[in-house]
């Protein structure tokens, strides 16, 4: 087999036009990680089956293991890395961290980008909004009741302090 | 972890384009979300040296309703679908069957010309090139043997969409694009009941629009899952049921998940002008049984998703038919 | 007794991880994320065959490949591996047999993935198949070709073990019930995959491995053998992993495959197994059947259990010799029993490997106990809290096989779920399709015996303090997320009385860090936590006489709270911190480092009969709860719908960090219970995505309420045990017990999909029909 040929794609990547070479079959995932080396995306599956590497991509959240980069060419990814403001963990990010949202860490870039995603669209969900906008990420150490909690906390529908 | 293979993207931005790359590309696929192709090639499921994107020709996006029903374009996502008023005012089962589409990421990428068009499955196909290698392939890809039916001559794959009952009831037609111009058809034409060779698509064809016709009944659909989210339809049911007082005037029943291909449920005729009782669901029910025919593609039993599929069915028509008991 | 101050200010306060910031920013660095440079790609050749004689691997065509630059099969290793001494019988590659569908046979490393999965395509495999056994049914027929010579019956392990008089016990009883009960195997699916990364210095022979692991030391132990490395030519270093559960409480062969091909390649090779292998990886629980009879007195009180377990343990040894004794041990140290019988068996089969996961051995056997409790309470006409009420141990005690209860808080763990669940309002009364079940559990804080006996302490912990005043914990122990590293940074800033954010934690860098066993059995808390307080103690007494010198007053009426040294009684404004540690630097000639160590005492380290090591602990945790489900009749499905937790924990260290170990302990309990199962088609992996293999969603996921019990462990640190095993296997029975209650069928088989469930509730129509039909026949 013959190498693919990479062209430049011109995207959006957290607010600031990044160039990239990628062939036309290089996932999303694959130029986040390897070419970028933004590594806060995560592979926890062989194919859209984990929520591990959900990006949004125009604000919408999308699974970066099955989008070609190509795809995403003219379009504004946003990454966990590009939550942060000014190397500060964001409202949600600080709820996760704070209610224990995040175990061992390795659902969490997808499922924080999921809530953010869910939290830009309706900033004030109920749980069953909460679960339904989740239902794709998978996790494992949590039983998802403190996810739960944080998305709450961050947009301010929790109960108050937690017993 | 496989490699996607080497393909070339086409993005045609008109039908005329999007044909002419299919004739420059004969190992080409159409593809539009991609959440099931890309998954398939990288396991290794074919090799098409093109892609040619769908999604820019403007002609399948929007959703257009009026006078003459709906029109709904092949590369309107899942998730827009599901969130548009009109479709849960009018063709519920058709919102409700978007819906239950994977997951929320899988809604936003996945789209009804692609859902319609999904490729049929089974454990034995969707699966490593290591695993299927080791298992001798398969009847449905490289191989010459079903492992769900040995002795048999053809696949048993399922057909898991969930759109395709929902449309079905609603009496769907889909626009469909060839190198012989584009022809409009039934959606249920667009089936056959083998799983290697599910669709009947000419090469170079696509899906442009489904057409629903105005005036539907009201209609529900329901899926069976192990999980809340993500899984594939064990099977799915979708009910539109017309009722004339309190006896049913019009019934269509349709179902996903248990055959290779998704398919109306016939004979419904004889439940007709009779109002919806234990004993009217019960007919309805072995009816269901009776033509359902799932077979041993999935972890969870075959019989199980027979009997689910008949209980949903009963319990759509029941809520639909103002079931008094 | 380890309270050693009146005021709390660290322990037991909700505390955040102190490593949560990177892991929410996307800045956690887990193995695949480690900048790798120009690193070859490693990939694994896998055996398509269960069970065949290797006649040859041809690896010329793949050798010759460019941009190959190393391949290696079995032959380049003649070592086994494995984590007991006893039972290593597995090696990175298959030698002569291959014994499982997706054993390492061959690994290749190359400039890149394309390459290197061309590579694997050119290895040619010459066989002689040999039969498969896929049950252990199969694999202990009298005519089946053993997997391992040395292993008649195919039998890894039998253990026999008689406690008390059982026939007498029996006699006793005014109920006796036996029931056979079966638990699918399943996977810890860790949401981080497999993955190694290994840089071989060539000029040096030097050999650093950064990987997917819980047991740093064990990883350095067995690449040290199969690589006849010197140790010290070895570094280990555990980066952030992505859980375990068990799954990684052991060498794996990607470890090993991995190093030899950086050795061979004499470079650096990133490995990064996919989903499926990860699946192929395995040490899982084992399909287990129980064979249980109880026997029980009119008012609830136990005379005698009978126990035998069959598990099927795979192709290769792993932990399963513990995991066979942990399942006869952990009958015991819950309630009172006073006669046992215990047979286990351990069988080999053409499958992939299990091993330990949480709850290791005790699961499946505690949900037949529970269940089997269950319907002899209803039979009986007792309440179900009753007959655990009944059966209730006294601290202190020692059980018949010998475990020491020092604590114990299930009556407490069954009063609050009892009242926060409505339990008398509601059992029975929510209509059909609803019902509540409950259930107790317990587990280990730790194994009390270590593996490999060296005379070395259990948990050793180094605290340095230096110029800036900065104190530095170094530990092996390693945090896979359940929050170790956490908890050790407020231990250490109780004892010394400083603010949590001067102690800094590095941890698990062989390099850098004292040994540590690794992050099983839950033994992290009980011993590291124990080492930690008793080095904050060595360095609190350095910094208190310097402080004494100072303040001029004698060294033990010196206290030091909230960073500031005082004098007993004094009003002054005492010696800062800062101060302290300087004066303490100038003592002391520079950089401090205070060790400190813990060690089971002798007689806590189990009874003496063969195996009796096993399930001995320091202290047990103890666990009650009740699940609310809601069954469809019409799918099969069961929503669970809210489940109550009670644990005795001994005492929370971090609060928080207890919570959601239980609600995670308790919600696997639940994927095992309603949905998770691996599943082999003649030996191939048919679960082995995340697809096939049913991990909860978060829409199948019910809220938790629970409550936290501190019975203060005398021997615990600060009194606290364990907190993220103990509620998993509650669940199971207590899940079954609330079908019971709903639809009044009782399940013995798990998972409870909805296909067995329709199934099973359809059988119980035909033998409902049958039996009217013979009652009008009659």
């Amino acid at each position: 087999m013959s190498a693919a040929r990479k062209r430049v794609r011109a995207l959006r990547l957290n607010n600031r036009p990044v160039e990239v070479l990628a062939a036309d079959n290089t996932l999303l995932l694959d130029t986040l990680r390897e070419t970028l080396g933004q590594t806060g995306t995560k592979r926890g599956c062989d194919g859209g089956e984990c929520g591990a590497c959900t990006v949004l991509i125009d604000g919408t959240p999308r699974l970066a293991c099955l989008t070609r980069t190509q795809e995403c060419a003219g379009h504004h990814v946003e990454t966990i890395e590009g939550l942060a403001e000014n190397g500060r963990m964001s409202r949600l990010q600080r709820a996760f961290h704070e209610r224990l949202g995040a175990q061992c860490g390795y659902c969490t870039p997808g499922m924080v980008m999921a809530a953010e995603g869910l939290l830009r669209h309706t900033p004030h969900p109920d749980e069953a909004e909460i679960r339904a906008a989740l239902g794709g990420n998978i996790c494992r150490c949590t039983g998802y009741v403190k996810i739960i909690e944080a998305v709450q906390d961050a947009a301010g529908t929790g109960a108050e302090a937690a017993p | 972890m496989e490699l996607l293979p080497d393909f070339r993207v086409a993005t045609p931005v008109s039908i005329a384009a999007a044909l002419a790359a299919g004739k420059r590309h004969p190992g080409g696929r159409f593809v539009a979300g991609g959440t099931d192709l890309m998954v398939n090639l990288r396991h290794g499921i074919g090799a098409p040296t093109a892609l040619i994107d769908l999604r820019a020709i403007p002609e399948l996006r929007g959703i257009a309703s009026g006078t003459g029903g709906m029109s709904i374009g092949a590369a309107v996502t899942l998730a827009e679908l599901a969130a548009h008023p009109a479709v849960a005012a009018h063709y519920p089962a058709v919102a409700a069957a978007a819906a239950a589409v994977g997951a929320p990421a899988h809604r936003a990428a996945g789209t009804v010309g692609g859902n319609l068009c999904l490729d049929t499955r089974c454990m034995f196909y969707n699966r490593s090139a290591w695993w299927r290698e080791a298992n001798s392939f398969c009847l449905k890809h490289e191989g010459d043997t079903c492992h769900v039916a040995p002795t048999g001559k053809r696949c048993h794959a399922a057909f898991s969409g969930d759109l395709a009952p929902a449309l079905l009831v609603h009496d769907a037609a889909v626009e469909i694009a060839g190198p012989d111009g584009l022809r409009r058809q039934p959606l249920a034409d667009l089936y056959a009941e083998d799983g290697a060779a599910h669709l009947r698509l000419a090469p170079g064809e696509f899906l442009v629009r489904v057409a629903l016709p105005p005036d539907p009944w009201p209609s529900a659909y329901a899926k069976a899952r192990a999980r809340g989210a993500i899984d594939f339809p064990l099977a799915g049911v979708a009910v539109a049921l017309r009722r004339d007082g309190d006896t049913v005037a019009g019934l269509r029943v349709a179902l996903t998940g248990t055959n290779s291909r998704p398919f109306l449920l016939e004979g419904t005729a004889a439940l007709l002008g009779a109002a919806v009782d234990a004993a009217w669901r019960d007919r309805l029910g072995k009816l269901v049984q009776k033509q359902v025919l799932p077979m041993r593609t999935t972890l969870l039993a075959a019989q199980y998703r027979r009997r689910v599929a008949s209980a949903l069915a009963q319990r759509l028509a029941g809520a639909l038919g103002g079931a008094a008991d | 007794m380890n309270v050693i101050r009146n005021t709390r200010d660290v322990v037991g306060q909700p505390t955040p991880l102190i490593d949560g910031i990177e892991k929410v920013l996307g800045q956690a660095k887990y193995t695949a994320d480690l900048p790798a440079g120009d690193a070859l790609v490693g990939r694994i050749l896998r055996s398509p065959f269960s069970h065949a004689r290797i006649l040859r691997i041809d690896t010329e065509a793949a050798r010759a490949l460019p941009g190959v630059r190393a391949v290696i099969t079995g032959a380049d290793c003649a070592f086994t591996y494995g984590v007991l001494p006893i039972a290593m019988n597995e090696y990175p590659m298959a030698r002569d047999v291959t014994r499982y569908r997706g054993e390492p046979l061959a690994a290749v490393a190359a400039v890149d993935e394309k390459t290197a999965e061309q590579a694997l395509r050119l290895i040619r495999l010459e066989v002689e198949e040999l039969p498969g056994y896929y049950t252990a049914a199969e694999a202990r027929a009298p005519d089946a070709v053993l997997l391992h010579a040395n292993k008649p019956g195919n039998l890894e392990r039998e253990v026999h073990h008689r406690f008390g008089d059982v026939e007498a016990g029996f006699a006793a009883a005014d109920l006796v019930r036996e029931q056979v009960f079966h638990c699918a195997e399943i996977a810890h699916a860790q949401m981080e995959l497999n993955g190694a990364l290994v840089d071989y210095d060539a000029a040096r022979d030097h050999l650093t491995i950064w990987s997917t692991t819980q047991v740093p030391y064990y990883v350095h132990l067995m690449l040290a053998r199969c690589l006849e490395m010197d140790m010290s030519r070895i570094r280990v270093v555990k980066p952030f992993v992505g859980g375990g559960f068990g799954a990684r409480v052991e060498v794996l062969n990607f470890e090993i495959v991995t190093a030899l091909l950086a050795r061979a390649a004499g470079s650096k090779v990133k490995m990064q197994l996919s989903r499926e292998e990860t699946f192929l990886t395995h040490r899982g629980r084992p399909d287990t059947e129980v064979r249980l009879k109880l026997g029980m007195t009119r008012t609830g009180k136990l005379t005698a259990c009978a126990a035998e377990v069959v598990q099927r343990g795979g192709a290769y040894a792993g932990y399963g010799v513990v995991t066979i004794l942990y399942a006869g041990a952990l009958l015991q140290g819950l309630y009172q029993l006073p006669a046992i019988a215990y047979d286990g068996y351990r069988v080999y089969a053409n499958l992939p490997p299990c091993g330990a996961m949480r709850g290791h051995g005790s699961v499946d056997v505690r949900f037949a106990f529970e269940a089997l409790l269950d319907s002899m309470a209803a039979d009986a006409g007792l309440d179900p809290f009753a007959v655990r009420r009944a059966n209730l141990l006294h601290a202190p005690t020692e059980t018949m096989n010998g475990l020491r209860v020092e604590s114990y808080g299930l009556d407490a763990c069954l009063d609050w779920v009892e009242r926060a669940s409505g339990w008398h309002d509601r059992r029975g009364k929510l209509g059909t399709g609803r019902g509540l079940g409950m259930a107790c559990s317990h587990y280990v804080s730790g194994a009390a015996k270590p593996i490999h006996w060296t005379g070395e302490p259990h948990a050793v912990v180094h605290l340095r303090l230096d110029f800036d005043g900065g104190i530095t914990l170094l530990t092996g122990a390693a945090d896979i997320g359940q929050g170790s590293s956490t908890l050790m940074a407020q231990a250490a800033a109780e004892v010394l009385g400083v603010r949590l954010d001067r102690i800094r934690v590095v941890a698990a860098d062989s390099m850098l860090t004292p040994k540590d066993n690794g992050s099983y059995s839950s033994r992290v808390t009980f011993m590291v936590g124990n080492a930690t307080i008793d080095a904050a103690r060595a360095l609190r007494a350095v910094l208190v006489a310097a402080a004494a010198e100072r303040l001029g007053a004698p060294a033990e009426d010196i206290d030091c709270e909230h960073e500031t040294f005082r004098a007993a009684g004094s009003e002054g404004p005492g010696l800062s911190f800062a101060d302290a540690a300087r004066a303490a630097l100038a003592r002391e000639g520079g950089a401090i480092t205070a060790k400190g160590s813990f060690t089971c005492p002798v007689e806590f380290q189990g009874g003496k009969h063969k195996g009796g090591a096993v399930g001995a602990t320091m202290g047990f945790s103890y666990a009650a709860q009740v699940v609310e489900v809601a069954v469809d009749l019409d799918t099969g499905m069961v929503a669970v719908e809210r489940v109550w937790v009670a644990q005795d924990c001994g005492f929370a260290i971090n609060p928080l960090a207890v919570e959601g170990q239980m609600q995670g302990a308790v919600w696997m309990g639940m994927g095992q219970a309603v949905g998770e199962e691996t599943r082999y088609e003649r030996g191939l992996a048919v679960h082995s995505s995340l697809l096939d293999y049913r991990v909860p969603t978060i829409l199948d996921s019910p809220p938790i309420a629970l409550h936290i019990v501190e019975s203060i462990d005398p021997n615990g640190p600060f009194g606290a045990k364990e907190a993220s095993e103990g509620a998993l296997a509650g669940f199971l029975p207590a899940l079954t017990s609330a079908i019971a209650d709903a639809i009044g069928l009782r399940v013995d088989t798990l998972p409870v999909t909805p296909d067995r469930l329709l199934e099973a509730l359809a059988k119980r129509q035909r033998e409902r029909r049958l039996a009217r039909a013979l009652e009008g026949a009659a």
